[in-house]
């Protein structure tokens, strides 16, 4: 089994032709360069004042007068109580789905490790993870009109239940590889002493599974904080989280370069800060079991 | 003697009374610095001075015993704290939280969501907001599902800060009103007219080259579409701003969801209205004053001859602007005319008080604005042919636009401490204020804002805040002629739906023809089949009714 | 018999959740597609009449947007797969050689999969812009035409497409480079007595032995862009005119902007969950034998 961690003790040997390796790691840094360049983009730009926004510049102070009036309109003044409500709005229903999600996620995934049920773990486990292949369009309509029954529409337990169930999968495929992996001697041994599931469970299991839960926890996150199909039906004022307020970026007055970049600033850094502290278990959370990461 | 004392006495208590109102420098206890904090609120201290002179101006009254304590809920077109419309409200709300003692919570529904947040709020009973400004052609939905209140009954109670109906102009009134209630206050009065580069136009250079070129005299300015597109031809493409680049001609804003259905609406207005023969021009019937569906039987008239001809003279039209206008929202449009690269574009009052901020406009003292163009072409649907007539062109005026301002709802729990923040946005004197500063997209709407005869404002009133004299003295008499002068008027279409109708239809099939995706021809069959299932879907009868009672049509 | 309550104990919590909150809002939806709902207004029910006017079963021609949208929504999902494919296997090819840095590189390089879409979308808008986007400023300084990416219908299909393979390339990237550092070593060194090209070694030796992760992630991408709606939706509106809509932006514009017609939303949507449960039915028999 290949871990992501074992990248950089990747043999030398693997490349095989010595002199080109310069030329690999020009690529490289071309292909990160990519990626990291529209990140770039939008933070110079959210430090222009609007007048040099559109001059293509890039290198603050030597080509361009950086000020913070942007980011002093989002967080500050008229604008700043928007900003704030909203980006508190995200991180709690954020954490709220997060927890419900990775309390489900590890008691399913657990029970999926360790029991053998009568469907068919794997069938089990495919219906699981087969949420989220639903397009979110057909489940959004029949929830406005069930929260509108339940008293739900623009509140946060609504937020959350609609949050959790989209990244439970993510969270039952994480608890469950990580499972799976656990030692079952260990769990043997300790129900030959006379623990009972529970206890193996929540004494042996779980304090063994830091790392798991962090990955889980962290990639819920990260997707709840980014919705913004169901926000944008199922909650319009105490409950709107940022990325609405992303879309209400483009002013009918057309673009200004340097007031979206900021928007897009602040919406992109906590999730993408996120995703640098949970690289090793990213391709086992996000790829559905496509690869064994 | 006598006389002298008295006169001293007289200009002493004067003197007195300029002192005490210097003296008089809070509004219910706050300072123009807490009421308009720099940068959070006014950009600079001459627009906190500005503002708070317009509200110590206002009058406004005690309103503690209506709002202390309590909390209202306000929606708008969410555009940010210095954005159109929404960056108004922002801009007000510590006047009114220190006149009432009441909060305000501003709730920012972005354009493109309009058309879900608010039908989803009451659709689903939330009743969110006490009261939103969305734009004038969504009353059909709003009255006819119960959703807003009529507020006349509050209308000149000294309670509330004071503005009268009767200040605004007939064509924009009826925007606020719905069968004979009043249920909208001032704000934003929208028409589009038509704007030009004064000093390129009057350069005798130009007109001379121009002479040469096309053969006859340069129409300046032009007064129809045809002239227009004349003019705009033959600008597009030279250095007329001496920049070293070839500049434009016509200057739109063309994408999809950009806006661009307006200035088709505006256009094939007089394409396709005609007047009535008889002796009332204003008369609605089968032929006449119709622009949108058949009186009789809701039959889509958007692709009828008059139409399709507009679309392609638009396309012509456009054809003498840059490329990349189809792909412009309103805003970039304007900054290419405002930036001296147009010679011409028609839109909304905006670009009169934008091109006065220097911070963004090069034309200031340079602005051209005229009466919407009428056209010397266009097509009566009585006899079902094309006229032809330059001596006495079709002149259809319009007031397209969303014509933004605040409606109540019906499910508020606080309709007085809700009419008294509407009728402070309303009052005169803030109105004025917020229509002079550009960034706000408010508009003219009202006497107090046109010059005689239309109006009571003068040109010191513009000149105080900054304004060139010149280009006020264009603008807002051509804004009045635009909104009092034309016989006919494009109607407005005000039935349930016409979100569907326009924005996720029309605009959308406007967009196809103009990127070349469809012929105009094309483009409008498709948008009347789209129509007629739409009506369909609504249900044919219910809409005839409200379709009829909105334009005055009597069968 | 413990050990029996147990194993329930743990599994239902999570089965209870989506037959709850995913299950039961689909068979409301199906209903809800059998009946002309509107919001704030009386449903009738109307058996299967939504299916067979979109469809054209009725003979009334179906429903052209809803075809035009689903052919956009092929384009994107066939584009943006193969694309992602193509890049994200070179780059996994890249860095699957000694390479310093390479974990902080491989870190960068995953960040785009954890930025929200809308807020991306919005990006593309500014990147992309025609006048001053530093996409046709660079297009400019290499010697190219500018190009009308939001006017011209190809450019803004374009502009949709590369927003989301820039998205999706890295997480292409991440199977496509486990799945290679899975590969064992003496494979390599003993074909490098036979050959010394690298395309080669690509060729015969990764290549079969990457490709079955390829074709898992090829599905997995496919019901992903599928599924696309918040980056169409924040960089074109759809437009220009309608051809970068994608059908779950109709189908979100049918049922939940301006009038709110609910069922036949529900009818559109419907016809989308079948293919999701067929590409799905395809990717569990590929993969899910490990989850025995």
């Amino acid at each position: 089994m290949a871990t992501i961690s074992q990248v950089s003790e990747a043999p030398s040997q693997r490349s095989q032709v010595k002199s080109g390796q310069t030329f690999i790691i020009f690529l490289a840094l071309v292909a990160t360069f990519m990626a990291l360049w529209p990140f770039l983009f939008a933070i110079t730009t959210s430090f222009k004042k609007q007048i040099d926004s559109t001059d293509g510049t890039v290198i603050p102070w030597v080509q361009y007068e950086p000020t913070l009036l942007n980011w002093q309109q989002e967080f500050g003044g008229g604008g700043g109580d928007a900003t704030f409500k909203a980006l508190r709005n995200s991180a709690l229903i954020a954490l709220g789905a997060t927890l419900v999600a990775t309390i489900l996620g590890t008691l399913s995934g657990y029970g999926l490790a360790r029991f053998k049920y009568g469907v068919g773990n794997k069938n089990l486990v495919s219906w699981f993870l087969s949420q989220r292949f639903l397009p979110p369009v057909a489940t959004v309509i029949p929830f406005v009109l069930l929260f509108k029954e339940l008293k739900l529409l623009d509140t946060l337990p609504g937020m959350i239940i609609v949050n959790a169930t989209f990244t439970l999968p993510f969270a039952v495929l994480i608890m469950r590889d990580h499972f799976a992996e656990f030692p079952a001697e260990l769990r043997e041994s300790a129900l030959v002493d006379g623990a009972n599931e529970f206890t193996v469970f929540w004494r042996i299991a779980l304090p063994l599974s830091t790392p798991a839960l962090v990955a889980s926890t962290l990639i819920c996150f990260a997707f709840s904080w980014n919705e913004f199909l169901f926000a944008s039906v199922l909650a319009n004022r105490d409950w709107k989280p940022y990325p609405m307020l992303v879309a209400g970026s483009d002013s009918v007055r057309g673009i200004m370069f340097n007031f979206v970049t900021t928007r897009m600033v602040i919406a992109v850094t906590l999730p993408v800060i996120l995703s640098l502290m949970v690289q090793r278990f990213i391709v086992r959370g996000l790829t559905m079991g496509a690869v064994k990461g | 003697m006598k006389r002298l004392i008295i006169f001293v006495l007289l200009a002493s208590l004067l003197m007195l009374g300029t002192l005490s109102v210097t003296a008089q420098d809070t509004f219910f206890g706050k300072t123009a610095d807490e009421l308009f904090p720099i940068p959070d609120v006014a950009a600079n201290e001459q627009e906190q001075e500005l503002a708070f002179q317009a509200l110590m101006n206002a009058n406004i009254p005690d309103g503690r015993a209506l709002g202390e304590g309590k909390t209202m809920t306000f929606g708008v077109l969410g555009q940010g704290s210095r954005g159109g419309i929404s960056g108004t409200i922002y801009f007000w709300r510590n006047a009114f939280e220190a006149a009432t003692g009441a909060e305000m919570e501003i709730v920012e529904i972005p354009y493109n969501q309009l058309g879900t947040t608010i039908p989803a709020d009451f659709l689903t009973e939330q009743y969110t907001y006490d009261a939103f400004i969305g734009a004038a052609w969504q009353y059909g939905d709003w009255v006819s599902n119960g959703w807003i209140q009529p507020i006349d009954q509050w209308i000149g109670d000294e309670r509330f800060p004071q503005w009268s109906p009767d200040d605004t102009a007939p064509a924009f009134r009826a925007l606020l009103e719905w069968d004979g209630q009043t249920y909208g206050t001032q704000m934003d009065g929208d028409a589009q007219l038509f704007y030009y580069r004064y000093d390129i136009l009057n350069d005798p250079d130009w007109q001379a080259a121009y002479e040469e070129e096309v053969g006859s005299p340069m129409p300046n300015p032009p007064t129809t579409w045809q002239e227009l597109l004349a003019v705009t031809d033959f600008f597009n493409g030279k250095d007329w701003n001496g920049d070293g680049d070839p500049d434009d001609g016509i200057s739109l804003h063309l994408a999809a969801g950009g806006q661009g259905h307006f200035h088709y609406a505006t256009l094939a207005a007089s394409f396709a209205v005609t007047p009535s023969d008889g002796d009332d021009p204003t008369a609605v019937s089968k032929y006449d004053n119709v622009f949108w569906f058949d009186p009789d039987d809701m039959t889509p008239l958007i692709n009828e001859p008059g139409h399709v001809r507009a679309l392609e003279f638009l396309q012509e039209l456009a054809a003498t602007g840059q490329e990349a206008q189809f792909g412009w929202q309103l805003g970039d449009a304007w900054d290419n005319f405002l930036g001296g690269n147009a010679i011409a574009t028609f839109s909304w009052g905006d670009v009169g008080s934008l091109s006065q901020d220097v911070n963004r406009s090069s034309i200031k003292g340079n602005l051209g604005a005229s009466v919407i163009p009428c056209s010397s072409e266009w097509y009566d649907r009585e006899i079902g042919e094309f006229v032809v007539d330059t001596e006495n062109p079709n002149c259809v005026g319009n007031t397209t636009g969303g014509s933004w301002h605040p409606t109540m709802s019906t499910f508020t729990e606080e309709p007085e401490l809700t009419y008294f923040f509407m009728a402070l946005l309303a009052n005169p004197s803030i109105n004025f204020y917020n229509a002079t500063t550009g960034w706000q997209g408010i508009d003219p709407c009202c006497t107090y804002q046109l010059y005689s005869p239309r109006g009571n404002a003068t040109s010191e009133d513009y000149t105080a805040v900054g304004f060139d004299a010149g280009d006020m003295e264009r603008y807002i008499n051509s804004y009045g002629a635009n909104v009092y002068d034309k016989t006919t008027y494009l109607t407005y279409l005000r039935i349930p739906g016409t979100l569907e109708y326009i924005q996720e239809t029309l605009d959308i099939r406007l967009s196809e023809a103009m990127t070349g995706q469809s012929t105009a021809q094309e483009a409008l069959d498709a948008t009347a089949a789209d129509w007629a299932e739409i009506t369909d879907d609504l249900d044919v009868d219910s809409q005839l009714a409200i379709y009829q009672a909105s334009i005055g049509y009597n069968p | 018999m413990r050990n029996n309550r147990a194993k329930y104990a743990f599994l239902m919590p999570g089965v209870i959740w989506i037959l709850l909150f995913t299950l039961f809002p689909l068979g409301y939806s199906f209903y809800l597609g059998l009946t002309d709902f509107r919001l704030g207004r009386e449903a009738e029910f109307i058996g299967f009449d939504n299916y067979s006017e979109i469809l054209g079963l009725d003979g009334d021609g179906g429903d052209d947007k809803a075809l035009s949208t689903a052919g956009f929504t092929a384009f994107l999902a066939v584009g943006s797969t193969s694309m992602t494919l193509l890049a994200g296997t070179f780059i996994a090819w890249i860095f699957n050689h000694d390479i310093p840095f390479v974990k902080q590189m491989r870190a960068i390089i995953t960040m785009p999969l954890f930025a929200a879409p809308i807020a991306l979308g919005f990006l593309g808008v500014v990147i992309f812009n025609e006048t001053s986007g530093p996409v046709n400023n660079i297009l400019q300084g290499l010697g190219l035409p500018r190009v009308n990416w939001f006017i011209s219908p190809w450019g803004a299909r374009f502009a949709v497409l590369f927003t989301d393979v820039w998205q999706w390339t890295p997480f292409v990237f991440i199977v496509v480079l486990a799945a290679m550092q899975g590969i064992p070593e003496d494979l390599f060194e003993s074909a490098r007595l036979d050959t010394k090209s690298n395309w080669l070694l690509f060729r015969h030796i990764t290549f079969p032995l990457i490709a079955p992760a390829l074709g898992t992630v090829a599905l997995l991408r496919l019901v992903e862009t599928f599924k696309a709606i918040d980056i169409p939706f924040s960089l074109t509106r759809g437009g220009p005119g309608q051809v970068t809509q994608t059908y779950s932006y109709y189908t979100y514009e049918k049922g939940l902007v301006g009038s709110f017609q609910l069922g036949e939303a529900s009818a559109l949507a419907y016809l989308m969950v079948i293919v999701a449960i067929i590409i799905s039915a395809f990717y569990f028999s590929r993969v899910s034998a490990r989850f025995e």
